[in-house]
């Protein structure tokens, strides 16, 4: 495959402790398409987070290695954003500044992208909080601040860790919506790390499943239906089989 | 309990200690030079005071020199000692090495390399209120969670953004409450140096006054000290709530 954004090839994580060295992760390859949204499911301690902090740069792989956008280096890894389990708002800063945070990372113009932030904050139904405190927002509201700082400085890569484990069913369900929408309306190649095999499943191009120790990909499932889905989806029955699929190729 | 009922039961008790206290000097006849009662404080305190008030002016101001050098000192320590965790490593056992040294017993020394005037009063409060500072600025330095770290870092962070924009800001609240602690700490170096090597202060009065059995203008010392003391708390407290209301969100 020509195109593609980022290649890992036989990438292996052995993080040192007292008692030797834990294989975290071992023989990953993955290539992932401009565009594409890339679920990763497995269950706790399987590696899919130490995945996804290679891809995001933070950790080194010991062996294999990892290729952006045809460059070697792990410098040209400035457009990414990133959305935790846990919003990571700054409580001193309001809305607006913690949203434009990664571009005053950067050095850029702030007033550039004044205008933007206020209207990623309006399609997330934030309209009108720029000046508030986070603390002053709810959690699902919180987290949706946080999505608008990962998106501010169009990241060419998205990168999602739990991004809703800690919201209710409901609240969750409004963010899939949310997501979606802003993956599609800007096409963000994205890779979202879930144990939600139902969330992987509703919003990904492709599942990849990981396990054993150390993690290893297990299989890569194409989920072929249209984006962007609605959330009646999930009801049907192809997408139950999908499920059904993972959730056997994950084991008891 | 509403504001204006706490005050006035707090008042109330400072009047009931206030009576027994004088009840009970004057009908156990205890002399004026083992306990004076209130109302002999009081009456020293008028007659003396242009004495007072010029010597209690003499330590407010060795005791806050000491404090702002302690506080701008515990503030650019942080930082560097925050900034490279070697120097930390180097350093920090230093410190806490200084800090086991009664630092009392070096104004003699101070008294020896500086002579009698403010240098060696203000070096005491300095040296005293500096560590009760640096402790909790630099805990709250180096103490940021991982995740916000990381996600800093995937954002393009370099280590001295994450200090300026988020250690030093995360530290604020903990600096300006260590302020308070550094106060009384100060008032104590410049109180106990006043004592040991100098002819003026509050510290000075309190020894000659007591050298001559006048008790009552020591008490009246005490009693100043106490005062200025909690007022000047209270207005660091005021400014505190004002510079970092984020810090006292959940109202407690």
């Amino acid at each position: 495959m020509g195109n593609y954004l980022i290649k890992l090839r036989d990438v292996e994580v052995r993080y040192n402790n007292r008692n030797g060295g834990l294989v975290a992760i071992t023989g990953i390859n993955l290539t992932v398409s401009p565009g594409e949204v890339v679920g990763i499911v497995g269950r706790s301690g399987c590696g899919k987070t130490t995945l996804l902090k290679v891809i995001a740069g933070l950790v080194k792989p010991t062996r294999g290695e990892v290729i952006y956008n045809g460059s070697q280096d792990g410098g040209g890894f400035r457009g990414i954003g990133m959305l935790f389990q846990s919003p990571l708002l700054l409580p001193w800063r309001t809305v607006l500044r913690n949203i434009l945070l990664p571009i005053e990372l950067r050095g850029e113009d702030l007033d550039k992208y004044v205008g933007r932030a206020l209207e990623l904050m309006e399609r997330m139904g934030l309209k009108g909080f720029e000046d508030s405190y986070p603390w002053e927002l709810s959690g699902g509201m919180q987290q949706r601040v946080a999505l608008c700082r990962a998106l501010i400085h169009r990241p060419s890569l998205l990168l999602l860790d739990e991004p809703f484990g800690s919201l209710d069913a409901i609240t969750r369900e409004e963010m899939w919506v949310l997501l979606q929408g802003a993956i599609s309306y800007e096409n963000y190649t994205t890779i979202l790390v879930t144990h939600d095999i139902r969330e992987a499943v509703l919003l990904s191009d492709r599942v990849i499943v990981m396990g054993g120790r150390p993690g290893r990909i297990k299989a890569e499932i194409p989920i072929p239906f249209r984006r962007p889905r609605s959330l009646e989806l999930q009801y049907s029955r192809e997408f139950n089989d999908y499920i059904a699929e993972i959730r056997g190729l994950l084991g008891d | 309990m509403p504001y204006r009922v706490r005050s006035a039961s707090s008042v109330l008790a400072l009047l009931v200690v206030c009576t027994v206290w004088e009840l009970a000097v004057r009908l156990l006849n205890v002399p004026r030079y083992i306990l004076p009662a209130p109302s002999a404080i009081a009456l020293t305190i008028v007659k003396y005071r242009d004495h007072l008030l010029l010597n209690l002016f003499d330590t407010l101001l060795t005791s806050t020199l000491g404090l702002a050098l302690a506080a701008v000192f515990s503030l650019a320590l942080s930082t560097v000692l925050a900034y490279s965790s070697s120097i930390r490593e180097a350093i920090y056992p230093l410190l806490s090495g200084f800090n086991a040294i009664p630092r009392a017993a070096l104004v003699p020394l101070l008294a020896l390399w500086f002579g009698l005037g403010m240098v060696p009063r203000v070096l005491t409060a300095f040296l005293i209120a500096f560590f009760p500072i640096l402790v909790p600025t630099l805990t709250a330095m180096v103490t940021i969670e991982k995740e916000l770290w990381e996600m800093l870092v995937a954002f393009g962070a370099t280590k001295a953004q994450i200090l300026t924009k988020v250690a030093i800001p995360r530290a604020t609240p903990y600096f300006l409450s260590s302020l308070h602690m550094g106060l009384t700490s100060a008032i104590v170096g410049s109180v106990i140096a006043e004592m040991v090597a100098s002819d003026r202060g509050i510290g000075y009065v309190i020894l000659s006054s007591t050298s001559r059995l006048d008790t009552p203008l020591a008490f009246s010392c005490l009693l100043l000290l106490a005062l200025t003391t909690f007022a000047i708390s209270k207005t660091l407290g005021l400014i505190e709530r004002r510079v970092v209301r984020w810090a006292y969100r959940a109202g407690l």
